[in-house]
């Protein structure tokens, strides 16, 4: 966005003459004194921030009435962020490479009808799986008559407002938006959240099946029509001591060039000795825009395992924020970013480590396949002064296919503790001739040759999803991205 | 290919070779010597002709009357004239004029020293991208081999076991020899196998090679030992088939044991039409597999042609012993 409008200045000398004051600076202009309260809120704030936050608030009255005390801190809270954030610019070092302009100059609406009209082709999505899975459209559960018959008892997996246990609702109420490094977006969602959906894992539990959570856009604006449906689904998840859940978070495309913004954020909260496996599968339409916060606590000798495949998406933004709050901890990061056509795949991860004794290791891969493609992934890992005998790895491999296809990758250790095992390491490359050559020489040609070698490379990945079934609907979806003719 | 065949000077200074290479250089000087004469119109088609006159015809005229000696000796598959090659980087040259012809059903050797150029020559042979060819002919099957592509060489029936293969991570063994075959039978119009009817062609070769089906799942040559490597390339000529098997330093690397298995292996596929070319340092090889030639190759060029008896002598005197006349 920085770019479009400020850092070129072809672009500002050609607009001057024919346009002497432009659209922009009077629609800013506007909304400073008409849409917002105070005049000291409106120096701090940025007007179109503001008019996205009341637009979203506004269609959250409508459609919620009753609202627990729980949603309000997350909107209180949230709001009260949003008045000190403006949308980035390529010069805030987290967006230095991320343009989200394109969602900042389109007509930005929340989601006038969260609950579909047409429900019986979204009951078919959620029938294709023999898992226990939630279908979630536009932030809202459609299908929580659904049987859990999978989960055992003491468990719950549903929307916030149909918890009724006591015990649940104190602990959704001291884990939700407990978060506060988060982003603009991190906000917006938490203005915007319909509801909370809630996954909780009681002490000692272990959810021997995966739960599925299908996330599904039903509105969408068409290409060149300027109209972007917002939605911001919102997930708590709460694994008490010992307690054991494996989760699949699964973006579903829809229609396939359709546009809508999917905004979403999961918060995870690991007792002591528990152990989270999450999946996070984002294949949405390649014109959405898809921004994601994931955000972990880990208590003490907890484990988190995280696997992402992310190919779907114009824009698809990934922010990881782990955080360690015991000892002992093991986390594992895997990522796999591929763009087949104009796209950016971005992943901000951040663990920070305050304790001792925690491993972590952290994969991430990604091809860019096409000539105005882009990935980008900053990994952070941050060792404080108590985080003595950390074992860190961090690995980050690139796939550049075409010319001029982009990858911008900063893998980075900040280390303050004197005592620790840490490494990092960064490779960009294009497919090596030498295995290319190695298949023609077997007669099979250079184009099978290359998706073969393609899927390889994602496969050290892939394979660490959690079951045979999920493993291969991705590795097809990657067949058919990369080989569209024989979809 | 059209280049090449200009060359007169060069394909006649080969009979300069003659007496050396006795045995194989009969018929390539025969064909240098038809050619000048016909290679001023069409190139390309005329080089086919002399080809398939070469095959049929007796060695001593260029009429048709077929010769007894030739018949008995079978078809000339592969056929290399005065082929020189640099190296694509550097450009220096490693084949300086290697003269060739293999025959069906026939076991060649060629041996030589470190940098003698020999595996530069089976790369080559299967269009290696390292390598550029400058002159020479080389004909395959009665085609013109230098204007194939890589995988057209392996689908027209010439295979090369590499002396150090690639390891390929993410990709198992089993789907990289499925997609091979496929290749092959979509060569041949023939619908690809699926998994299954796959595996149902593949168990009886697996067992012609000894190999166990746990190899299967493993990927392509990824953590393999020096043995296993060499094992796998033979599975993929076992799965494969080739007319013409070039071996590549199969030995290098393997111990006793291993080696038998090997070459045993590589026994069990010969028949009575296809051919296979070894390139190798040492003399134990040929004692399982027997040639029916053994090439000796210096700086770039074939110096010396015989049978076993070269090998021994070979073994016994090093190179040394053995004068390129």
């Amino acid at each position: 966005m920085a770019s479009s409008t400020f850092s070129s200045p072809f672009h500002l000398h050609r607009l001057t003459p024919t346009s002497p004051s432009t659209p922009k600076t009077r629609t800013k202009l506007n909304l400073r004194h008409t849409s917002t309260p105070t005049l000291l809120r409106a120096t701090l704030s940025d007007p179109l921030v503001l008019q996205i936050a009341e637009t979203l608030e506004d269609s959250i009255s409508t459609l919620s009435s009753s609202s627990s005390p729980t949603l309000q801190k997350l909107r209180d809270t949230s709001s009260e962020s949003l008045l000190t954030m403006s949308w980035p610019t390529r010069k805030d070092e987290q967006f230095r490479f991320t343009d989200t302009s394109f969602i900042k100059h389109s007509q930005i609406h929340p989601v006038s009808n969260p609950i579909p009209t047409s429900k019986s082709d979204l009951v078919a999505l959620s029938a294709d799986t023999q898992f226990p899975n939630l279908l979630i459209v536009d932030g809202v559960i459609v299908n929580c008559l659904s049987p859990f018959g999978g989960l055992p008892g003491g468990v719950f997996v549903g929307p916030l407002s149909s918890v009724s246990s006591e015990v649940i609702s104190k602990r959704v109420l001291e884990f939700v938006s407990e978060f506060h490094d988060g982003d603009l977006f991190w906000s917006l969602n938490g203005v915007g959240a319909p509801e909370v959906t809630v996954v909780y894992v009681p002490e000692g539990c272990r959810v021997e099946e995966s739960l599925y959570l299908r996330f599904y856009s039903s509105e969408n604006g068409d290409v060149g029509s300027n109209y972007l449906p917002m939605s911001n689904p919102r997930v708590l998840v709460v694994v008490e001591k010992g307690g054991e859940i494996g989760i699949v978070e699964e973006y579903l495309s829809g229609d396939e060039d359709k546009c809508y913004w999917t905004n979403s954020a999961m918060e995870i909260s690991i007792g002591e000795g528990g152990k989270v496996s999450h999946s996070y599968i984002q294949q949405q339409s390649v014109n959405a825009a898809h921004i994601k916060w994931t955000y972990v606590r880990q208590e003490s000798s907890s484990t988190y395992e995280h696997v992402e495949v992310s190919t779907g998406g114009k824009l698809g933004r990934h922010n990881l924020h782990v955080q360690q709050v015991g000892p002992d901890t093991v986390t594992e990061m895997s990522t796999f970013h591929l763009c087949v056509h104009d796209q950016t795949q971005d992943l901000h991860s951040k663990l920070v480590l305050d304790h001792p004794r925690g491993s972590s290791k952290q994969l991430h891969k990604c091809i860019v396949a096409h000539s105005s493609g882009q990935a980008v992934f900053d990994g952070n890992v941050k060792v404080n002064r108590y985080a003595q005998k950390t074992d860190a790895g961090q690995l980050t491999r690139s796939l550049l296919l075409e010319p001029r296809a982009t990858v911008n990758v900063k893998p980075n250790l900040q280390i303050i503790a004197d005592d620790v095992k840490c490494s990092h390491g960064a490779s960009i490359s294009d497919l090596e001739e030498d295995q290319i050559f190695y298949f023609s020489a077997r007669g099979i040609d250079s184009n099978t040759a290359r998706r073969a070698l393609i899927l390889s490379f994602g496969a050290e990945v892939i394979a660490r999803l959690p079951s045979d079934s999920l493993r291969k609907q991705v590795q097809n979806h990657i067949k058919g991205l990369l080989n569209p003719a024989s979809k | 290919m059209a280049a090449s065949l200009l060359q007169t000077p060069f394909s006649l200074s080969c009979l300069s070779n003659l007496p050396s290479n006795s045995l194989i250089f009969t018929n390539s000087t025969l064909l240098s010597l038809h050619l000048p004469s016909r290679t001023t119109t069409r190139p390309n088609r005329l080089s086919l002709k002399a080809n398939v006159s070469l095959t049929n015809n007796s060695p001593l005229t260029t009429t048709s009357t077929s010769g007894l000696s030739d018949n008995e000796k079978g078809k000339v598959l592969l056929e290399v004239k005065d082929l020189t090659a640099v190296i694509a980087e550097s450009k220096q040259q490693i084949l300086k004029g290697v003269n060739l012809v293999v025959r069906e059903g026939e076991v060649h050797a060629i041996m030589g020293k470190n940098g003698s150029g020999k595996s530069t020559f089976s790369k080559v042979l299967v269009g290696h991208p390292d390598y550029e060819v400058t002159g020479g002919s080389v004909m395959f099957k009665g085609e013109n081999l230098l204007e194939m592509a890589p995988e057209e060489r392996s689908l027209a029936g010439l295979f090369m076991s590499f002396q150090s293969p690639v390891e390929i991570p993410g990709v198992s063994n089993i789907s990289f020899l499925q997609m091979a075959v496929n290749a092959r039978r979509e060569k041949l119009g023939l619908p690809p196998f699926d998994t299954l009817q796959f595996y149902g062609f593949l168990s009886p070769k697996l067992a012609a090679v000894k190999m166990d089906a746990g190899f299967l799942d493993r990927n392509v040559n990824e953590g393999f030992s020096g043995g296993e490597k060499k094992r796998n390339e033979i599975l993929q000529l076992a799965v494969l088939g080739a007319d013409m098997a070039i071996l590549d330093e199969i030995d290098s690397g393997l111990d006793v044991d291993a080696l038998q298995d090997v070459a045993q292996a590589v026994v069990g596929l010969l028949t009575p039409t296809n051919s296979v070319l070894m390139v190798t340092h040492y003399q134990r090889l040929l004692d399982y597999i027997n040639p029916k030639y053994v090439h000796i190759m210096e700086d770039g060029i074939i110096v010396k042609t015989g049978d076993i008896s070269i090998a021994k002598q070979l073994e016994e005197g090093g190179y040394k012993s053995i004068s390129p006349a």
